[in-house]
C-alpha cells in the first residue's frame, strides 16, 4: 500500500467527507420521524423547520458527496497512473531473458485489468466499505437510542444478509469466470476454424467442425445456466431478508405504538432506516469481494515489480571506449531460463577483428542467434566473457554499448509508425536525406516511394501490411541508419526474393565497410559476403574458414551447403499467397 | 442540444420499429420468431415478471396501511393481518423474481446459442474466396462479441423495459389513487429526474466509450512494444517508449476524469432530488394530515414510493445504450446470414465414385478480382490448357505470382474459374459434389495447420474412422515414428491451439501423415517442405516417394530433387504456361526453365 503514500491527505479527506455525507443520510430519516411526530401531534409550526432541515441536510450531503467523489476519483486515477508508469518503466529495465519466460498477454493484463481493479477498489471499494459500514453502524446506533429492543429485532436479519451476500459473491464469481473461460474456449474454437478453413474445406470436414463447435456452445450454455440459477436463487433471497426485518418492525413496533410505548414518528424512522439499510448491507458483501480482487491484483503486480533486473549498467559505468568493433568471446556458455539441461552455447571461443565480416552457419538451434545476442548484451553468459573493443560488456554502460550495435532480426519487427520513423528508430533526429540514403542501400527506396504516402505511410500492427521481404528491407535500412560499429544480420534477407537480394548485396557490401558484421543466413549467396564462415552445431563452433576451405575439409558444412542452403532459393513462393498468409 | 436530438432519435426508431417500417423490424420479428420453440418458458417468464412487479409495488402501501388501519386505529388484528400480507407479498416477490430471472436467462441464452450455431454453420458453407476477403477477427467477433451484445438486449434489455415501465406506471397509479394533490407534488421531481438521467446517460456513454478507447490504446501499445522488446533493447530505445507510454497513460487519466466528473454531478443530484421530494411531501402532506384531509399512513407510503421510482428511471435511461449496441450487433449478424453461400453444389451434382485422378484444364481464365477484363493484368491464370494423366506427378515451376498456387486451388475447387473448365476424370468440377471431390483430395500446405486435439485426432482428421494401425502406418510412412514416440503421451499428446506445442517441422510431418491417411486420389503439395529444417526435410523426402506412388500429384516445390523426379514439369509465367516437359527436355530446350535453373545454380554458387 506504499503507493498510496503521496496521496494520504486526499485519501483521509475523502474518507472524512464520505463519513460526513453518511451522517447526513442517517440524519434524514430521523428528521422524517420528527416530522411524523409533529403531524401526529398536530404541530403545524414545526413542519416547516423540519422540512427545511431535511432540505438543508440534503444540500450539505450534495456538497460533501461531490467533493468526496472528485477527490477519491482523482486519487484513484493518480494511483493507477503512477502504478502503470512504474510498471512499464520496470518492464523497460528488465532483461530480455525475463520476456522469454513471460507471455505478453499476461504482462498486458497486469498493466490493464489488474491496475483497473486496484483503481476501482481505491476509488469506490474502499469508500463503499467504510461508507456502508458507517451507515449500518450509525443507523443501528440511532435505532438503538430510539428503542434498543426494537432495534435488536429489526437488525436480526442483518448479519444473515451480509453473510448471504458475501456467499453469493463467493460462489458466483468463480461461476462467472468459468463462463468467461468457456466463452474464451469457444472463441478459440471459432478462431481456429476460420484460420484453418482451407484444411477444413480440403478434407471436406465441415460437419465435424460444426460438431466440435456445438460441443463448445453447449459447454457455454450449461455454465451460463448454472450461473443464472445462482443469480436467480440468491438475489431474490438477499432482497427478501430485509423485508422480513421490516415486517418484524411493523408487527412489534406497531403494537408498541398502539400500547403507547413508541411514538409514531420513531416507528416511521425505524421503517425508513430499514428500507435505507437494505442497500448498504448487500453492498458490504459485494465490496468484500472487490477488496479480495484488488489484493490479488496487487500481488500479481508486485510479483513483477519485485523482480530485479538482471542486466543493468553497473553504477558509474563508463561508456564503451572508441574502437573499430573488435569482438571477442572467451569460454562463453549460455543457458536459457527453463532449459537448464540444454546449453544454448558451451565453452565457445571466437575472435572477430574490427571490420571483418563473419557468417554463422549451422542448423536451427545450433546457437547462432544466441551468440550474436551476447555481443549486444541482450543476455549475460553463464560462463566466460564477452568483450567488445577489448572491454567486458558487463563493465560498460549498456546504452552506449547497444547504440554501437545494430540488429536486423529475422522477424523484422516494425512499430506502428511511418516508414521514415521506423528507419530513423535509432536516431529520431536523422534528416530525410540520411533516411533515404539508408533505404537506398537496403534496396527499399523503390518500393517505399510506391507506397500510398511514400515515406510517410504508416506501417505495423495498425497500419499498412508490408510483405515479409519489404519489412526486412526496412529493418535493414533501420540498422544501417544507426551507423553501428557492429552490424548483425540475423537471417535478414530470408523473405527477400533472389533478384532483390542480389541488389541488396551491393548496398550491404558498401555498408559493411568499416564495421564488424555478423551474418546469419541460409543462402549461400548471402554467406558469400563474409570474409570467413563459422560453422556451428549444438552450441559449439565446429569449424571455420572460407567457403572453399570448408567445402573441402568440413563434411558437416558440405552437407548443409548442399541441402539446406542451396536448394531453398530455387523458386519463390507466390506473392499473393504470402500476402494471404500475412493476413491470417 | 445534441442530447435532446438523441432522445428524439430513440423514440423515432422505436416508433418505426413498432410500425414495422424499418429494415430492423424484419430482423426483430425474426428474432422473436426464434422464441417460438420455447413459448412455454417465455410465458412463464412474463408471468414471473408481472407478479414480481406487482409484488414489488405493494410494501410501501402496506406499510402506510399498517399505520392508518392498524396502529392509528388501535386495531391489533388488522395490524397482524397487514403484516401477514406484507410477508406474503415479499415471499411472492422473491419467488416471482426467481422464476423471471431463471426463465429470462434460460430463454435468452438458448436462443443465442442457436443463433451462434447458425452463424457457424453458415460460415462452413461459404467458399474460400469469402474468407480471404474478410478479416478473421471480424468473422469470429460475429460469433462472440456480437452475440453477447445481443444477449444483453434480449435478457436485461427486455426485462428492464417491461419491469421498469410497469413499476413506474404502477407507482404513478398508486400515488394518484392514494392522493391526487400529494401525487402531483411528488411528480414535480419526475421531469427533472428523467431529464437528468437521460442527459447523464448519453453524456456518459461518450465518456465511457472514450475510456474504453484509451485503455484499448494502452493495451495495443503494450502489445506492440512488448512483442518488439528485442528491437527496443537492441537499439537501446527504452526512454522513447517510456515517453510514449506516459502520454497514453495521461490521456487515459484525462478520459477517466471525465467520468469522475459526470458521476460526481449526477448521483449526488439524484439523492438531492429524492430528499427534496421527501421534504415537500412532509411539508404539504403534513399540514393536510393535521387538517385531517389525509392520513399519516399515506404520507409514509409516499415517502416509501419516492425511493422506489428512482431506480426504474435510471435503468430505462440505460436502455438506450443496450438497445443501440444490440441492434448494431443484430445488423452485423444479419449481414453475414444474408450473404448467400457462393459455391453451393448444383442440385444435380453427382458423386463420381472413386477417382482415377485424371486432371484436365480447358481454356481456364481466373482472377481473384471480380469483373476483370480480358486485357487486365489482374488475371492469375490466362487461357490455361493442360492434361495430367492418372498417376502422374506434375511439378509447377515459376516466379513469384506466376499462378502456381492458383492452379492448385482451382483443382481443389477452392475457386471456380471465370472462363473455361476444370475437369477431373472427365467431369466438370462444377457438376461434382464438393464433399465427394475433396474427400479424395489430399493437400499439404506450406504451414502445417493443426487443430487443437491429439496428434491422433489430427492425423485422422480426414478419415475419423481410421484404425490405430492405419494411423501408425501413416506415421511410419512419413518417418514421424521417432518424434511421435518421443512425445510425452505419444500419439495421444495434445498439440495445443493451432498445434503450438509442436515445432514447425513436427507440424508439417503430422500434416503429411494426415494427407497420407486420407488416401487421396489427388495429392497437392504446396511448398510443403519450405518451412522445415534440413533434418526434417530429409525425413519427409524419404516418405515422399511412398506418398506419390499410385496417385496423381501436383507439386509446387523448390527442391530440385523433387522437381526433377516429376513426370511433367510445367513452367508458368504471368498466368500462362510457358513450357512443359521433363527436366531433361526442358534443359535441352534452353527456354525459361533452363534460365531459372541457371539463376538457381548461380545463386547457389
Amino acid at each position: 500500500m506504499g503507493f498510496l503514500r503521496p496521496y494520504r491527505p486526499q485519501l483521509w479527506g475523502s474518507l472524512a467527507f464520505a463519513w460526513a455525507a453518511m451522517g447526513m443520510t442517517v440524519l434524514i430519516p430521523w428528521l422524517v420521524g420528527r416530522a411524523i411526530n409533529a403531524i401526529e401531534s398536530g404541530d403545524k409550526a414545526d413542519l416547516l423547520p423540519l422540512a427545511l432541515a431535511i432540505f438543508g441536510a440534503a444540500i450539505l450531503r450534495l456538497g460533501l458527496t461531490v467533493v468526496r467523489r472528485l477527490v477519491a476519483g482523482k486519487v484513484s486515477l493518480a494511483v493507477e497512473f503512477d502504478l502503470r508508469q512504474t510498471f512499464y518503466a520496470h518492464l523497460q529495465r528488465l532483461e530480455l531473458g525475463f520476456f522469454d519466460s513471460q507471455q505478453t498477454g499476461q504482462l498486458m493484463s497486469r498493466a490493464t485489468v489488474d491496475l483497473q481493479s486496484i483503481r476501482f477498489f481505491l476509488g469506490y471499494g474502499l469508500i463503499f466499505i467504510t461508507q456502508n459500514l458507517l451507515t449500518v453502524v450509525l443507523a443501528s446506533a440511532v435505532m438503538f437510542v430510539i428503542s434498543p429492543w426494537l432495534a435488536l429485532i429489526a437488525l436480526a436479519p442483518a448479519p444473515l444478509i451480509v453473510y448471504v451476500a458475501s456467499r453469493y459473491n463467493r460462489v458466483s464469481r468463480p461461476a462467472l469466470q468459468e463462463v468467461q473461460q468457456r466463452i474464451a474456449e469457444l472463441t478459440a474454437e471459432a478462431e481456429e476454424n476460420v484460420s484453418g478453413i482451407r484444411i477444413v474445406k480440403a478434407f471436406a470436414r465441415e460437419e465435424y467442425q460444426l460438431h466440435r463447435f456445438r460441443r463448445a456452445v453447449s459447454r457455454v450454455f450449461d455454465q451460463s445456466i448454472y450461473s443464472t440459477r445462482l443469480q436467480a436463487f440468491f438475489s431474490p433471497l438477499i432482497g427478501l431478508l430485509p423485508q422480513l426485518g421490516i415486517a418484524l418492525v411493523l408487527l412489534i413496533g406497531g403494537r408498541e405504538v398502539i400500547a403507547g410505548d413508541l411514538s409514531l414518528g420513531d416507528f416511521t424512522a425505524f421503517y425508513t432506516y430499514l428500507v435505507m439499510l437494505a442497500g448498504p448491507m448487500r453492498m458490504l458483501g459485494v465490496t468484500m469481494g472487490m477488496a479480495q480482487r484488488a489484493i490479488a491484483s496487487g500481488n500479481r503486480l508486485f510479483e513483477i515489480l519485485d523482480r530485479e533486473p538482471r542486466i543493468e549498467s553497473p553504477p558509474g559505468a563508463p561508456p564503451l571506449p572508441a574502437g573499430g568493433g573488435r569482438v571477442e568471446l572467451r569460454g562463453v556458455g549460455l543457458h536459457y531460463e527453463g532449459a537448464e539441461d540444454v546449453p544454448a552455447l558451451s565453452d565457445l571461443d571466437l575472435e572477430v577483428e574490427a571490420g571483418r565480416t563473419v557468417a554463422l552457419v549451422g542448423p536451427s538451434g545450433s546457437g547462432k542467434t544466441s551468440l550474436v545476442a551476447l555481443v549486444a548484451r541482450l543476455y549475460d553468459p553463464g560462463a566466460g566473457t564477452v568483450l567488445v573493443d577489448g572491454v567486458d560488456v558487463r563493465e560498460v554502460d549498456v546504452a552506449s554499448l547497444r547504440s554501437e550495435i545494430a540488429f536486423v532480426a529475422d522477424d523484422s519487427f516494425l512499430f506502428t509508425a511511418t516508414v521514415a520513423e521506423n528507419i530513423a528508430y535509432a536516431d529520431l533526429g536523422a534528416s530525410r536525406e540520411e533516411i533515404e540514403a539508408a533505404a537506398r542501400r537496403a534496396e527499399a527506396d523503390g518500393f517505399i516511394r510506391e507506397l500510398p504516402d511514400g515515406y510517410e505511410t504508416r506501417v505495423g500492427e495498425r497500419g499498412l501490411t508490408l510483405s515479409g521481404g519489404q519489412r526486412q528491407r526496412v529493418a535493414i535500412a533501420r540498422a544501417l541508419l544507426a551507423d553501428p560499429r557492429v552490424l548483425i544480420l540475423d537471417d535478414a534477407t530470408s523473405s527477400v526474393d533472389a533478384t532483390t537480394e542480389a541488389a541488396i548485396k551491393a548496398g550491404l557490401r558498401e555498408a559493411m565497410a568499416g564495421r564488424t558484421t555478423f551474418i546469419i543466413a541460409h543462402r549461400l549467396s548471402t554467406v558469400s559476403l563474409a570474409d570467413e564462415i563459422v560453422v556451428m552445431d549444438g552450441g559449439r563452433i565446429v569449424d571455420r574458414g572460407s567457403h572453399a576451405e570448408l567445402m573441402e575439409g568440413c563434411g558437416f558444412y558440405r552437407e548443409i551447403a548442399e541441402h539446406g542452403l542451396a536448394d531453398s532459393v530455387f523458386l519463390q513462393r507466390d506473392l499473393e499467397e504470402r500476402e494471404e498468409m500475412a493476413r491470417l | 442540444m445534441n442530447d435532446v436530438r438523441n432522445i428524439g432519435r430513440l423514440f423515432a426508431s422505436l416508433w418505426r420499429l413498432i410500425r414495422g417500417e424499418d429494415q430492423r423490424g424484419r430482423k426483430v420479428r425474426w428474432l422473436v420468431a426464434q422464441l417460438r420453440p420455447y413459448r412455454g418458458r417465455v410465458a412463464l417468464m412474463f408471468v414471473g415478471l408481472l407478479l414480481a412487479t406487482a409484488a414489488g409495488l405493494a410494501p410501501p402501501y402496506l406499510a402506510g396501511k399498517a399505520i392508518d388501519s392498524g396502529i392509528l386505529a388501535d386495531d391489533v388484528g388488522a395490524l397482524d393481518l397487514i403484516v401477514v400480507a406484507f410477508v406474503a407479498v415479499s415471499i411472492l416477490y422473491a419467488a416471482a423474481t426467481y422464476l423471471q430471472t431463471y426463465m429470462v436467462g434460460w430463454v435468452g441464452t438458448r436462443v443465442l446459442q442457436d443463433l451462434r450455431q447458425r452463424v457457424f454453420a453458415h460460415l462452413q458453407s461459404m467458399s474460400i474466396g469469402f474468407f480471404t476477403k474478410r478479416s478473421p477477427g471480424v468473422l469470429i467477433s460475429r460469433m462472440t462479441n456480437d452475440i453477447e451484445a445481443l444477449n444483453q438486449l434480449v435478457t436485461s434489455g427486455v426485462v428492464t423495459m417491461f419491469s421498469s415501465t410497469l413499476t413506474l406506471l404502477g407507482v404513478v397509479v398508486i400515488m394518484l389513487l392514494l392522493d391526487v394533490q400529494l401525487a402531483l407534488i411528488a411528480f414535480l421531481t419526475f421531469p427533472l429526474l428523467a431529464i437528468a438521467s437521460v442527459v447523464f446517460r448519453i453524456a456518459s456513454q461518450g465518456a465511457y466509450r472514450a475510456t474504453r478507447e484509451r485503455i484499448a490504446a494502452i493495451t495495443a501499445y503494450l502489445q506492440e512494444s512488448l512483442s518488439g522488446v528485442r528491437v527496443v533493447r537492441s537499439f537501446g530505445q527504452e526512454p522513447r517508449h517510456l515517453d510514449a507510454m506516459t502520454e497514453l497513460n495521461e490521456e487515459n487519466r484525462a478520459a477517466n476524469l471525465r467520468t469522475v466528473y459526470l458521476n460526481a454531478s449526477y448521483f449526488p443530484a439524484v439523492e438531492l432530488l429524492a430528499a427534496v421530494g421527501t421534504a415537500a411531501i412532509l411539508l404539504y402532506g403534513g399540514s393536510q394530515a393535521i387538517d385531517g384531509e389525509i392520513q399519516i399512513g399515506v404520507i409514509v407510503a409516499f415517502v416509501g414510493y419516492l425511493a422506489t421510482f428512482f431506480d426504474p428511471i435510471q435503468q430505462l435511461s440505460q436502455l438506450y445504450t443496450t438497445y443501440q449496441q444490440g441492434m448494431a450487433a443484430l445488423d452485423k449478424i444479419f449481414d453475414l446470414l444474408d450473404t448467400e453461400p457462393d459455391m453451393v453444389d448444383a442440385p444435380d451434382a453427382i458423386d463420381p465414385g472413386t477417382l482415377r485422378g485424371e486432371i484436365e484444364l480447358d481454356g481456364v481464365w481466373f482472377s481473384y478480382a471480380e469483373g476483370a477484363e480480358p486485357g487486365d493484368s489482374a488475371w492469375a491464370l490466362r487461357d490455361v490448357d493442360l492434361h495430367v494423366p492418372p498417376g502422374q506427378t506434375l511439378a509447377l515451376v515459376g516466379a513469384t505470382g506466376a499462378g502456381k498456387s492458383t492452379f492448385a486451388k482451382l483443382v481443389a475447387r477452392f475457386y471456380d474459374p471465370q472462363q473455361g473448365r476444370v475437369l477431373v476424370d472427365g467431369h466438370d468440377l462444377r457438376g461434382i459434389r464438393q464433399g465427394a471431390l475433396r474427400r479424395q483430395l489430399g493437400i499439404v500446405p506450406q504451414e502445417g495447420f493443426l487443430f487443437s486435439g491429439s496428434v491422433r485426432e489430427n492425423i485422422a482428421f480426414g478419415r475419423p474412422e481410421a484404425s490405430g494401425e492405419g494411423i501408425e502406418a501413416a506415421i511410419a510412412a512419413v518417418g514421424a515414428t521417432e518424434f511421435v514416440g518421443a512425445l510425452p503421451d505419444g500419439v495421444e499428446t495434445e498439440v495445443g491451439e493451432r498445434g503450438v506445442q509442436l515445432s514447425a517441422g513436427q507440424r508439417q510431418l503430422v500434416a503429411f501423415a494426415r494427407a497420407l491417411l486420407a488416401e487421396p486420389r489427388i495429392l497437392i503439395l504446396d511448398e510443403a517442405t519450405s518451412n522445415v529444417d534440413v533434418r526434417t526435410e530429409k525425413t519427409i523426402e524419404k516418405g515422399l516417394e511412398r506418398l506419390l506412388r499410385g496417385r496423381t500429384a501436383i507439386v509446387i516445390a523448390h527442391r530440385l530433387s523433387t522437381i526433377r523426379r516429376a513426370g511433367k514439369i510445367v513452367v508458368l509465367e504471368a498466368g500462362k504456361i510457358a513450357e512443359q516437359g521433363t527436366h531433361e527436355e526442358l534443359i535441352a530446350a534452353g527456354g525459361p526453365y533452363s534460365k531459372l535453373y541457371g539463376a538457381w545454380s548461380d545463386s547457389a554458387a
